[in-house]
């Protein structure tokens, strides 16, 4: 009887000490929730982001997960901000979450964050572009991705190092019509790209606001050929963007140079509106893993595991975005020892990486508001139906050429 | 000069697009009297079962829309008789189900594509027309002769058959239409299958025009009913000149004054019109009243 009493014991001292430590609320695993939709008409890319965190943990957990842990990714479903703190009061409470990540609506972002930050958890952000998720100085903040900014600038000196040189034209000769859809997202990107551009000396002729649910935008096509502007540059969403392209082409507007922001990078683009009129358009997209392994250390790694794993090619690019922002995270827990809001932070703080140390070319410095500076998306262009990464210029593969520019 | 008639020519096309979509909305409107705020969303099932015929089964889009408009009657009938119908004499609870309808239908859509967006591309959609500096995309100018095709029938089909008479009576009045004999369940029936299947039709011209989602009913529907308002209720020439006034007026506000405020200000125009003439351009006057007051 004394024997099975200490025997007992023994095992409840080994289960009050092996709980004991695990912080509270903590579960063996470390547990990391996305948030993003995973059901609705967004939730395409939301599994591709969930995919890119999936294969960035799975590589972790071959290393032996992170402070001494496996890594566990869990999913909240969340298309609007009052879902996204749904999502996180549910995770934190219920599924003891420790890190929450995600999100590419930006209104979602806003909303879970804040609620993670009444948990104390850390809110790492990948996808999200608006800028004022990190302007906001939310304590528990991180993105480490490229956001608004990030687009409108390199859309800005794409304009000035790859477009005007193509149209063998000099930056103060370029006239440039700026299209954009009229929410906070399309405007906020339109007027900084019309300041940088108009810095760096461009002409811009034009600023044009549409709603993206409108069924015909006629008007604004015929507003920006009236210009003839040599650069057309838009940004805006799917059905809008292709919407746009195919009035142009009915209506036999042909700028010498069109560059999306955004969108138009898919093969939904392709399906609207044929390779043959796609050739030689240029998009500012999240970096794709077909750029230099100088540029993308490990992008080709990237594409090998997806399609190992989910047998197919990415669907879209966010995913890669996702995946090099998942192992920036596991690198900052590891420094950080764990999941503590205050140390994690700490660590992301310290965190010096040039540009061009991981996949997507990105680099890790974080400014005051938490904001990744070294983050930036690329410049493909349509070739033959396919996208190629074209700009910057050390991450296009050395056999590519821009095609098609100015636009027959 | 040539973008003025430019401009002139890209609102009469999308005055097609809206009158194409009204005239079905106006027919249900005006004679079952139900705000049918899933008309956009069979237009939207229809884009996608074009979608569907030619890419699976090889179906030229504008033959599909021999296949899809006969099958979005039936489906019409089935909602009208299974849905509408028991609830005839509760308009509030009619509307009600509509919205619940489009909801259904919406989100049976992003089930079934998990929103990715869809496109018909190739010959039909990239023939563009450019005629004395006049540039249009083909299939926009077929859906302006479908949608005048389609006014000019209707209107004989309403002036010269029995069934067509029997619709107008009802528009009228269906108690007297009643006591004259007209089956008036039956005329419901008829129309609302009949609206259904216009939805169809502009499902079927209109899925070469646009990528499709299955919110993209939405982007239609708000116009469609300021038309049919403007237009005047149960009035097909209503629709179909309300739409080409609503086109036009969008696309010159659009051109010269802004492309975000084209909406604005054709509302601004159509709540004008609603406070001067409450029954539409076109509407009977009175119309408008009739078929809301109690009837059985």
């Amino acid at each position: 009887m004394k024997r099975i009493l200490s025997s007992r014991l023994a095992i409840a001292a080994f289960a009050i000490s092996a709980s004991a430590s695990l912080a509270w609320g903590q579960t063996d695993t470390l547990r990391i929730a996305v948030i993003n939709p995973f059901s609705g008409p967004m939730a395409l890319y939301g599994d591709e982001v969930a995919r890119g965190y999936q294969l960035a943990i799975d590589e972790a957990n071959a290393k032996g997960g992170v402070a001494g842990r496996k890594i566990e990714l869990l999913r909240g479903d969340a298309s609007s901000p009052p879902q996204g703190i749904a999502a996180v009061e549910k995770l934190a409470s219920q599924d003891k979450v420790e890190v929450f990540t995600g999100t590419y609506i930006s209104a979602v972002s806003n909303a879970a964050s804040d609620a993670a930050l009444r948990y104390n958890r850390i809110y790492w952000d990948t996808n999200a572009l608006a800028g004022d998720l990190t302007e906001r100085g939310l304590p528990n903040f991180i993105r480490s991705g490229p956001y608004a900014s990030s687009f409108a600038e390199v859309s800005a000196t794409a304009t000035k190092e790859l477009l005007a040189p193509a149209l063998k034209k000099d930056l103060k000769d370029i006239k440039v019509w700026i299209e954009h859809e009229d929410s906070i997202f399309g405007s906020s990107i339109a007027k900084l790209q019309k300041e940088l551009l108009e810095k760096m000396g461009a002409k811009v002729v034009g600023l044009g606001a549409h709603n993206f649910r409108s069924i015909d935008l006629a008007d604004s096509i015929l507003r920006a050929k009236a210009t003839e502007p040599d650069v057309w540059i838009e940004t805006g969403y799917v059905p809008d963007g292709s919407l746009l392209l195919r009035t142009m082409r009915d209506q036999g507007f042909k700028p010498p140079a069109i560059m999306m922001v955004g969108t138009g990078d898919t093969f939904e683009t392709l399906d609207a509106l044929g390779a043959e009129y796609l050739e030689g358009v240029a998009v500012v997209g999240y970096p794709r893993p077909d750029q230099t392994e100088a540029y993308g250390p490990g992008a080709a790694a990237f594409l090998a595991a997806y399609k190992k794993k989910y047998d197919r090619d990415p669907i879209a690019p966010q995913g890669m975005t996702a995946y090099v922002g998942m192992q920036m995270l596991i690198e900052a827990i590891a420094a950080a020892g764990g999941t503590d809001m205050e140390k994690v932070r700490a660590a992301a703080a310290k965190m010096d990486k040039p540009l061009k140390s991981y996949a997507s070319g990105f680099g890790a410095k974080f400014d005051a508001n938490f904001q990744n500076t070294r983050a930036f998306p690329t410049v493909v262009q349509w070739q033959s139906g396919k996208v190629v990464t074209v700009y910057p210029k050390d991450a296009a593969q050395s056999h590519v050429r821009l095609v098609n520019l100015p636009r027959k | 000069m040539e973008t003025f008639f430019n401009i002139l020519l890209s609102g009469i096309l999308l005055g097609g697009i809206y009158s194409l979509v009204s005239i079905g909305l106006n027919l249900i409107f005006g004679v079952v009297r139900i705000v049918n705020f899933a008309q956009g969303e069979f237009v939207m099932l229809a884009m996608y079962a074009t979608y569907f015929c030619t890419t699976h089964l090889g179906i030229n889009p504008y033959l599909a829309v021999f296949l899809v408009a006969p099958l979005m009657f039936l489906f019409g009938l089935a909602v009208q008789r299974t849905v509408l119908q028991p609830l005839q004499n509760e308009p509030m609870m009619q509307i009600f189900a509509t919205f619940g309808l489009l909801i259904l239908f919406e989100n049976s859509m992003l089930a079934l594509t998990r929103g990715e967006a869809y496109s018909l591309s190739g010959g039909y959609s990239s023939v563009a027309i450019s005629l004395f500096g006049l540039k249009a995309s083909g299939v926009r100018v077929v859906v302006f002769f479908a949608a005048t095709g389609i006014a000019l029938a209707l209107m004989l089909f309403l002036q010269r058959t029995m069934p067509g008479k029997a619709i107008r009576a009802v528009i009228q009045d269906r108690q007297a239409a009643r006591l004259m004999g007209i089956n008036v369940e039956r005329t419901y029936l008829l129309t609302f299958g009949l609206g259904t299947a216009l939805a169809g039709v502009a499902g079927a011209l209109l899925a070469p025009i646009y990528t499709l989602s299955p919110y993209i009913g939405e982007n239609f529907i708000l116009a469609a009913f300021a038309v049919v308002v403007l237009g005047g209720l149960g009035s097909v020439p209503g629709a179909y000149f309300g739409g080409l006034i609503v086109g036009l007026i969008e696309s010159f506000a659009g051109f010269y004054i802004d492309p975000a405020l084209k909406q604005a200000i054709w509302f601004i125009i159509f709540v004008a019109v609603l406070v001067v003439r409450p029954s539409g351009l076109m509407g009977q006057i009175g119309a408008e009243e009739v078929g809301l007051r109690e009837q059985s």
